[in-house]
C-alpha cells in the first residue's frame, strides 16, 4: 500500500491504524488533498456504477496489490536469508511462509528459531504477533456477512495486512458510491493472491541465496532485526502514553532474558505489556 | 532436508495464524469488543516487538550498544530501508573499530 509512509510496515501489519485513520479521514471528511501519498481509495474503480465482470475485478485488484510488492519483495528475501541462517532448508522455508503466510510472526519465529525449535513458544508468539487479525476480521465481517462460508473460509486465509487493507478500503468506497455488493470477491483475491505468491517465492529465494553472504551475523546483519522492529514501532507511535505498555514490556522482557535461561522473555514481556495496556485503559 | 520437529513448529504456527484470521469474523461478527479489550489487542503488537528486540537494549557489547542508539534514532526519521542500512553499517562498522 503506497500510501503508507513506510510501505514495509504493511507488510508486518503494524501499520493497521495508520490505515484506519487513513480510510477515515478519507471516508468521513472526503477530501483528497489531506491524503498525500497515493492511497488505496485512489485506486480506480470500474467504469460507472455497473460491476465489471469477474475478469476485470481480479484485474482490477491486481492493479491496486502492485505497488505493495515492491514492498514486500525486499522483506521476502531478509527473511529468507535469516531463516537459512537459523538451519532451515529451502523447503522448509516456502513451507513455513506459504502455510502460515503472516511476514511479522515468521520474522519473529526466525529470531527465536533454535534447533530444535521451541514449538509452544513458536506458537505462543505467533498468536500475540497475529493477534491484531481478529480485529481486521472483525472490522471486514460487515462486509463478508453475506457471502457463503465455503468462499469465506479459504479467502480469510488470505487476509494479511496488505489484502485486508486494500479490500477493506475498497468495499468502503464502492459502498459510498452506492455499489452492491460493496465487497469484491475478485478484486480482494487477485490483491491476496499477488502478495501471497510473492511472500511464498521471494522467501524461498532469499533461502537459496542466504547463504551466499556467509556469515550475516559477523557483518552487522543482527542489527537488521532491530532496525525492522524500531521501524514498525515507530510506525504505530501514538504518543508517550500509548507507549507506555511498551515500556513495561521492554523491561520486563529484558531482565527476564538477563535473569532467566531460554527464550521466555519474549512472552514475559508481551504478556507484562498486556497487563499494563489493560491496567492502563481502566485509567480513563 | 525437513526435520519433523520444524514441520511440526510450522504447522503450529499455520494453525493458530488461520484461527487468528477466523476469529475475528466467527466471534466478533455480531459484537463490539469492550474499550477496554481493544486497547489491550491495539497495544499487543507493539509489545511483541519491543519483547523479541529487549536483548539488543542490554546487551555487553558496546559496539552494539551505540549501534542500537544509531539505529534507534534513524528509526525515529527515516522510512524502512535507509533505516536498516544504517544500522547495519554502524554495526558493521563498530564492531570493527571497537571490537
Amino acid at each position: 500500500m503506497a500510501h503508507f509512509r513506510n510501505p514495509i510496515a504493511a507488510r508486518f501489519g503494524y501499520g493497521a491504524r495508520t490505515d484506519d485513520r487513513q480510510l477515515s479521514r478519507r471516508t468521513a471528511a472526503a477530501r483528497p488533498a489531506a491524503v498525500r501519498a497515493m492511497s488505496v481509495s485512489e485506486i480506480p474503480l470500474a467504469e460507472g456504477r455497473a460491476t465489471g465482470g469477474r475478469g476485470a475485478e481480479f484485474r482490477r485488484g491486481l492493479a491496486a496489490s502492485t505497488p505493495v510488492l515492491l514492498g514486500i519483495i525486499p522483506y521476502a528475501l531478509v527473511l529468507g536469508a535469516q531463516a537459512a541462517q537459523k538451519g532451515l532448508s529451502v523447503a522448509e522455508v516456502p513451507l513455513m511462509t506459504g502455510l502460515n503466510f503472516a511476514g511479522g510472526s515468521e520474522f519473529a519465529a526466525i529470531q527465536l528459531w533454535t534447533s530444535p525449535p521451541h514449538v509452544l513458544l513458536i506458537a505462543a508468539i505467533t498468536l500475540l504477533v497475529n493477534s491484531r487479525h481478529f480485529l481486521m476480521g472483525a472490522a471486514l465481517a460487515p462486509f463478508i456477512r453475506h457471502l457463503p462460508k465455503r468462499q469465506v473460509f479459504p479467502a480469510l486465509f488470505l487476509m494479511c495486512d496488505e489484502s485486508w487493507a486494500v479490500g477493506l478500503a475498497d468495499a468502503q468506497r464502492r459502498a459510498a458510491a452506492g455499489m452492491r455488493p460493496a465487497f469484491s470477491l475478485p478484486f480482494y483475491l487477485a490483491a491476496g493472491l499477488s502478495v501471497y505468491l510473492a511472500w511464498v517465492a521471494f522467501t524461498a529465494c532469499g533461502a537459496a541465496l542466504g547463504p551466499v553472504l556467509g556469515d550475516v551475523e559477523k557483518y552487522g546483519f543482527a542489527m537488521a532485526f532491530p532496525a525492522v522492529f524500531l521501524v514498525l514501532l515507530r510506525g504505530m507511535w501514538k504518543g508517550f502514553a500509548a507507549a507506555r505498555p511498551w515500556l513495561a514490556s521492554l523491561v520486563v522482557a529484558a531482565l527476564a532474558y538477563l535473569l532467566v535461561p531460554g527464550a521466555w522473555y519474549v512472552a514475559a514481556g508481551a504478556v507484562s505489556g498486556l497487563a499494563a495496556a489493560w491496567f492502563l485503559a481502566g485509567e480513563t | 532436508m525437513i526435520d519433523p520437529l520444524t514441520v511440526l513448529a510450522i504447522l503450529a504456527m499455520a494453525g493458530v495464524t488461520y484461527l487468528t484470521r477466523i476469529g475475528g469474523y466467527v466471534v466478533l461478527k455480531n459484537r463490539a469488543l469492550s474499550p477496554r479489550a481493544t486497547a489491550v489487542m491495539e497495544a499487543a503488537p507493539g509489545c511483541v516487538l519491543i519483547s523479541v528486540i529487549a536483548p539488543d537494549f542490554v546487551s555487553r557489547n558496546p559496539a552494539d550498544l551505540a549501534a542500537l542508539a544509531i539505529t534507534l534514532l534513524a528509526a525515529t526519521r527515516l522510512s524502512m530501508l535507509p533505516t536498516v542500512v544504517i544500522g547495519v553499517a554502524s554495526a558493521g562498522v563498530l564492531r570493527w573499530l571497537i571490537g
